[in-house]
């Protein structure tokens, strides 16, 4: 929304009120939307002002400056949030695009119209299984019982003895690989129809000439197709970059009291120190980590703008 | 496979490595699923392994149904789904419709104001607050409006709309067409893929809804599906097995009940969702 169209528009000449008259139907059109906007938006930016405030329950607030700032940069709980945040995103959205470039690949040499068809609506379904329903679906499979799929499978192969299951979604060692994994699951089908729809503009005229010129499959793949997805790949990596800080339901549905320390991120840290400390919710505490958090993500939304307007000459927002 | 038919192309071996990996991408893409769907007909204890019944039953679905207690989130996320999609898509179609008016004054403002909400939030606590003091929380009211104002999906719609050349919306005021006139019979008629793919989005976002009823809803009464499904799975409310039914094909019958009606209705709107991706992304 940022492109300007005001190059494109003739400045009307008409005053202002006229101007004003002749739009009257779009202001109430618009009237509802900037009234969500308020209430769901901005109203809870002026409650920012909490995180300055040492505010529990039902009790008054109290100023208390930056105490709850100083607290949160003393909490190991928070730090350890903070770089699980990191690492669990970033690494998560790496393996993620290079599943789906690598699956998009594969999928454009199919010239099996049906087949191709067949596999990607088989791919692209997990996207729509809510988070519950994924958490519920591997935690049967993963289940550390003879009853999962994955450790009767192991202990048929003899990797795991009878009786030893490995409980994937509860142990330190496990839990961040089976995350990746569900999330590959999940997200690279979808994640191949953009992929998918930068492959289909490719001229075709390029990939005959290169085989006039005897370039082979895996050459034609190496100098037409990956050029033409470098840029898509590199928007794909800037637009999610941008929103990795609001990581919150997947984790959510997946950890457990047992893999806290692995798996613990932002969000989920704001919402059991809220509402599952058992003591009466420090609204204060929370909203200072979530105005930290805020403000990073800010901070990245800013830089993958700037980024992304370099690269491909607009802006993300 | 099928290029046999079509070209008459030689298989090479390329073509064959080709077919078995996507048939292995496939196969892992399903098997989740399929071993919930075998294990939930499945009355013997479960072995993992298997990819068949071994003893065939549908008493896992019946102590589902029989379970009265499962109606109501059914019936709140049915609700909540058609009244949020509903509000989602005035909201994305009034404020896109609004911000193609380039001569309005005032309509840099607010599109700015939009666009900073993307940039900038207030966090989750301060939304609870505001959510809180305004007396929506124990209220669908709250898992309703909350997701409704999109602003991605407004700029999605946005991006739709301008598509639609200006000459028809020129010659509709000519002819003494007002702006809702033109709103409800030019830019609606013609942005039918639009609504569909938005329309979809939405209600997919409002039936998979967990994290605004965890933070707004505690009286259960007014739980969703998920929030159901969720503490069945955890053991905390499991409802009673029926028959030989054991715990696990209870718990593998509920996530079923979960996934079966939206795997009815995919293939009809699978190619939506894709206008959907490609409407914000092909968009130069």
């Amino acid at each position: 929304m940022s492109r300007n169209k005001k190059e494109k528009t003739v400045v009307s000449t008409k005053p202002l009120r006229t101007r004003i008259y002749i739009h009257r139907w779009f202001y109430l059109m618009i009237l509802p939307v900037l009234v969500f906007a308020i209430i769901f938006f901005y109203l809870p930016m002026f409650g920012i002002r909490y995180a300055f405030f040492e505010y529990k329950g039902i009790l008054e607030p109290v100023f208390v400056g930056f105490e709850n700032f100083k607290k949160m940069f003393s909490m190991a709980g928070f730090w350890s949030a903070f770089r699980n945040t990191m690492e669990l995103s970033i690494i998560k959205l790496i393996v993620n695009t290079g599943a789906a470039v690598i699956i998009s690949l594969l999928l454009n040499e199919i010239t099996g119209l049906k087949f191709k068809k067949a596999a990607q609506t088989i791919i692209y379904l997990p996207h729509f299984m809510s988070w519950v329903v994924t958490a519920s679906v591997f935690a049967l499979i993963l289940s550390p019982t003879q009853e999962g799929l994955v450790n009767s499978f192991l202990t048929s192969l003899g990797f795991v003895e009878k009786g030893a299951e490995i409980y994937f979604l509860g142990s330190n060692r496990w839990w961040r690989p089976a995350y990746y994994i569900i999330n590959i699951w999940k997200e690279t089908g979808w994640g191949t129809i953009i992929f998918m729809a930068t492959l289909a503009g490719i001229n075709p005229e390029q990939y005959e000439a290169a085989s006039i010129d005897g370039a082979g499959r895996w050459n034609k793949m190496r100098f037409i197709t990956l050029p033409a997805l470098a840029n898509t790949i590199i928007t794909v990596l800037i637009l999610n970059l941008a929103k990795i800080m609001n990581l919150f339901e997947s984790v959510f549905v997946l950890q457990n009291d047992a893999v806290v320390r692995q798996s613990d991120v932002l969000q989920t840290y704001i919402y059991t120190q809220t509402f599952n400390s058992g003591a009466l919710p420090n609204y204060g505490y929370t909203t200072a980590v979530g105005l930290v958090k805020s403000l990073v993500a800010c901070a990245l939304v800013l830089i993958c703008n700037y980024a992304s307007k370099k690269v491909r000459g607009r802006g993300i927002v | 496979m099928m290029k046999r038919e079509k070209k008459k192309k030689k298989i090479t071996l390329f073509s064959v490595c080709l077919a078995i990996v996507f048939l292995l991408v496939c196969f892992l893409m399903i098997v989740p699923l399929w071993k919930v769907f075998v294990d939930s007909l499945d009355l013997h204890t479960a072995y993992g392994m298997k990819m068949w019944p071994k003893k065939f039953g549908f008493d896992g679905y019946i102590s589902v149904f029989t379970n009265p207690t499962l109606y109501q989130p059914l019936l709140v996320s049915v609700i909540t789904t058609i009244a949020g999609t509903f509000i989602g898509l005035i909201l994305s179609t009034f404020g896109a419709y609004v911000l193609i008016q380039w001569e309005m004054p005032g309509r840099t403002f607010i599109a700015n104001m939009l666009l900073f909400t993307m940039i900038f939030s207030g966090g989750m606590i301060p939304t609870y607050l505001v959510i809180n003091n305004l007396h929506l929380t124990n209220t669908l009211w709250s898992v309703i409006l909350v997701p409704a104002l999109n602003v991605y999906n407004l700029v999605l719609m946005r991006n739709f709309f301008e598509g639609i050349p200006v000459s028809l919306f020129e010659s509709a005021t000519i002819d003494g067409c007002t702006p809702v006139g033109i709103f409800f019979r030019i830019v609606l008629p013609l942005s039918k893929a639009a609504l569909a793919a938005i329309g979809l989005m939405f209600a997919v976002s409002y039936w998979n809804d967990y994290t605004n009823y965890k933070l707004y809803i505690t009286n259960s009464d007014l739980y969703n599906f998920q929030m159901k499904l969720r503490s069945v799975i955890l053991g905390s409310d499991l409802p009673i097995a029926n028959g030989s039914a054991t715990a696990n094909t209870v718990k593998n019958a509920a996530t079923m009940v979960a996934i079966i009606p939206f795997m009815i209705l995919y293939p009809f709107c699978q190619k939506y969702f894709v206008t959907g991706v490609n409407i914000g992304a092909v968009k130069e």
